[in-house]
């Protein structure tokens, strides 16, 4: 589903590198793991395959049901469903939550020639998406993400998620800051949302969130690469050990500076 | 004419009239007659004039504007798509500042209250007791006040009586047609609300073409004791046409008057609200949305003066500006000696669409008492990237997102509106302004 080869990106009119080769295949139906120390190149990742426009793309290409969609907008990229969980989802005043979920699912939908949903076909629809992340319906009528709690911003993109239902979602530390309560909740959440016709990328610094979601597969990126991939486990071993010995053993390589 | 004023540049510079001719009514006379002598004694304003430092007033006085009758202007033809349905009988129309009988309608006013036009209330005492007497714009030699007075003859005249609520909206609809010449117009309204009394007044200034004249209004609010009135001001003048304005309010003890004013149209709106605090207890609002483009200009000197006990007052100044056009805010706020227990709060928020758009603003306080809470800001700002991204990100364009957010900033300024149908139009009329064709001038990064 989705094929990144040696991606090198900077920020746009930078020349320092921030990922220097990322290389990583993401199949229908799986979920993967992305750990890594602060600052290694995460949500860099994640932005620049969303087509954040801060950054650019210096090598390498990103597939997407082996499409080339390196220069697409990122909106563009959102109607062939690709979709992004901020790590700090940003405040809207003014907007609802309802009127840019319908303004996006049905852009979607037509972008996809599917039908449209009038408001109250699509209020139903909303209902029913509510209920996968145990979401009260007054936050519909609030603006985008408007004095939510750090917990309530996060369970609000995996709602939108829910919503818009994407192929292929990278979910940019959708569990921290949540309490337990919350974060069983929203794996719940994104259990229920995956399935065998899309993937999941979750990146997180936590163990504890791959308690609840299964990984098919765990990465480990630092300093601008994927450096180690290997099934749950590796997840463990983090957690035991740090990125320490992991560090030490790529920087004798040379590979990591 | 020009000659006796040559060495002064009065407004007699821009435009003919005789300003000799006086109303037959001795009311309206009287100011006529100040105003005449006020025309040719105040000069025309100048850019070291610190009132009018920024404002560019050569689409004033690079033209000349003639009288209504010598403009060749066309008949109104049918305005009914201008009416608002809550406000059906309930209606005065001036085309071109004339007044318009067979357009006009007041079948839903009550019996005991006036709305009417002031050439037929000659007679009415209570026209003679108000009419001219709140307006403070002489003191500052306001040329165009001056015109106003000395001009018009003819105008809104509304009276709502002791505790009497009129409940439809009471609808003041001027009409500007097409014309050979550019022409001047003079629209005047007196509004005087008895003791807790209660009218809503939506005050609209609408163009049938893109013409060129000269609006200039002078609006007299009189609230006694109690008196509560809401105030809607659409201005949808011509994109060639300047529009000067000069809403005073003059507030008794707990009156309560709340206006906003919508700037869409105009090539020049230069709008001075005033509100006097003459007793204690009063609450008001002179809330402002300023949507322009083009070459547009908008420029709001508002002054709002606290002179007694307990005021609360209320000034949310809204701008969105794009291409070259230019606003300029500079509010007055005077809180004098004796007056304490003061909450006024006032902020302009300046949303600027394009890299060649000019916002001027300016906060001016002048507080002379202990007892106040003020608060005042001011902000000027593009569209802000990451909104648009996180819109973008979920699968709307950028020029959807962005219209998104410009109408998101718009919101709440509309939705202080209380009749329905001007509520809508104003949703469309930001929709119409959000989603021109061409796309937003790009700022920031695209
Ligand atoms: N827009 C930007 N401008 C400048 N530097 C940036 C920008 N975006 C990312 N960086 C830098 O790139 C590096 C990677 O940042 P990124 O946010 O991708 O890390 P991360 O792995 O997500 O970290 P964390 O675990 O703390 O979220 C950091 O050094 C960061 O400062
Ligand atoms: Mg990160």
């Amino acid at each position: 589903m989705l094929e990144i080869k040696n991606l090198h990106a900077s920020v746009e009119g930078e020349d320092e590198q921030i990922l220097k080769g990322v290389n990583l295949t993401i199949n229908k139906g799986e979920i993967h793991a992305i750990m890594g120390p602060n600052g290694s190149g995460k949500s860099t990742l994640a932005k620049v395959v969303s087509g954040h426009p801060e950054y650019e793309v210096t090598e390498g290409e990103i597939l997407f049901e082996g499409e080339d969609v390196t220069e697409l907008d990122a909106d563009e990229r959102a109607h062939l469903g690709m979709f992004l969980a901020f790590q700090y989802p940003i405040e809207v005043p003014g907007i609802t939550n309802r009127t840019l979920l319908r303004e996006s699912y049905n852009t979607i939908a037509r972008e996809n020639d599917r039908e449209e949903l009038d408001p109250l076909e699509f209020d139903d629809y909303l209902k029913e998406r509510l209920e996968v992340i145990d979401m009260k319906d007054e936050f519909l009528e609030r603006s985008i993400n408007t004095g939510f709690s750090g917990g309530e911003k996060k369970k609000n993109e995996v709602f939108q998620m829910a919503v818009l239902n994407p192929k292929l979602a990278f979910m940019d530390e959708t569990d921290s800051g949540l309490d337990i309560d919350a974060l069983k909740i929203v794996s719940d959440g994104i259990n229920k949302i995956a399935g065998p016709e899309n993937a999941i990328v979750l990146i997180t610094h936590y163990q504890r969130l791959l308690n609840y979601i299964t990984p098919d597969y765990v990465h480990v990126m630092m300093n601008g690469k994927i450096v180690k991939s290997a099934g749950k486990e590796l997840a463990l071993e983090l957690e035991d050990q740090g990125y320490e010995q992991l560090e030490k053993e790529f920087s004798v390589n040379g590979e990591a500076q | 004419m020009s000659v006796a004023v040559k060495e002064k540049e009065t407004i007699l510079n821009f435009l003919d009239g005789d300003f000799g001719t006086v109303s037959n009514i001795p009311t309206i006379a009287g100011v006529n007659e100040k105003g005449a002598g006020n025309i040719s004694e105040f000069p025309f304003p100048k850019k070291k004039d610190e009132d009018w430092r920024f404002t560019d007033l050569r689409s004033i006085s690079r033209n000349h504007f003639v009288p209504v009758a010598d403009a060749g202007a066309e008949p109104v033809g049918d305005i009914s798509k201008h009416y608002l349905p809550e406000a059906k009988n309930s209606r005065l129309v001036f085309v071109n500042g004339e007044f318009n009988t067979e357009l006009s309608s007041t079948e839903d006013i009550p019996e005991e209250v006036i709305v009417g036009n002031m050439a037929a209330y000659g007679d009415n005492e209570i026209l003679q007791k108000h009419l001219g007497k709140y307006t403070n714009y002489d003191q500052d030699q306001d040329v165009f006040a001056a015109l106003n007075d000395a001009n018009f003859k003819d105008g809104t005249f509304i009276y709502v009586p002791k505790e009497t609520k009129v409940e439809a909206p009471i609808h003041i609809l001027n009409i500007f047609t097409d014309a050979q010449k550019a022409f001047y117009a003079t629209p005047r309204v007196l509004f005087v609300g008895e003791a807790y009394s209660k009218a809503t007044i939506v005050e609209e200034h609408i163009a049938l073409v893109e013409n060129e004249y000269l609006n200039v209004t002078v609006n007299e609010f009189k609230l006694f004791e109690g008196a509560h009135v809401h105030h809607a001001r659409i201005q949808r003048d011509s994109k060639k046409a300047n529009h000067i304005s000069r809403p005073l309010a003059h507030l008794d003890k707990y009156a309560e008057y709340h206006s906003y004013t919508i700037c869409l149209g105009a090539k020049l709106f230069r709008n001075d609200p005033r509100v006097v605090q003459n007793d204690e207890e009063v609450d008001f609002t002179i809330d402002g949305l300023v949507l322009i483009d083009g070459e547009q200009i908008a420029d709001t000197h508002s002054a709002i003066d606290h002179r007694h006990w307990h005021a609360k007052s209320h000034q949310l100044h809204k701008v969105v500006v794009n291409d070259n056009a230019h606003s300029i805010f500079n509010g007055k706020i005077f809180v004098r000696e004796d007056s304490q227990k003061i909450d006024s709060f006032q902020e302009n928020r300046n949303l600027l669409l394009s890299e060649n758009g000019t916002v001027n603003t300016k906060p001016q306080l002048e507080i002379f008492s202990d007892d106040v809470l003020c608060s005042h800001g001011a902000t000027i700002g593009h569209l802000n990237e990451d909104e648009v991204f996180y819109l973008h990100s979920r699968g709307l364009t950028k020029k959807k997102a962005r219209e998104l957010l410009v109408y998101a900033f718009t919101l709440e300024s509309i939705e202080t509106m209380e009749v329905e149908s001007v509520h809508k139009l104003l949703l469309e009329e930001v929709v119409k302004y959000t989603s021109r064709d061409e796309e937003f001038v790009a700022v920031g990064k695209d």
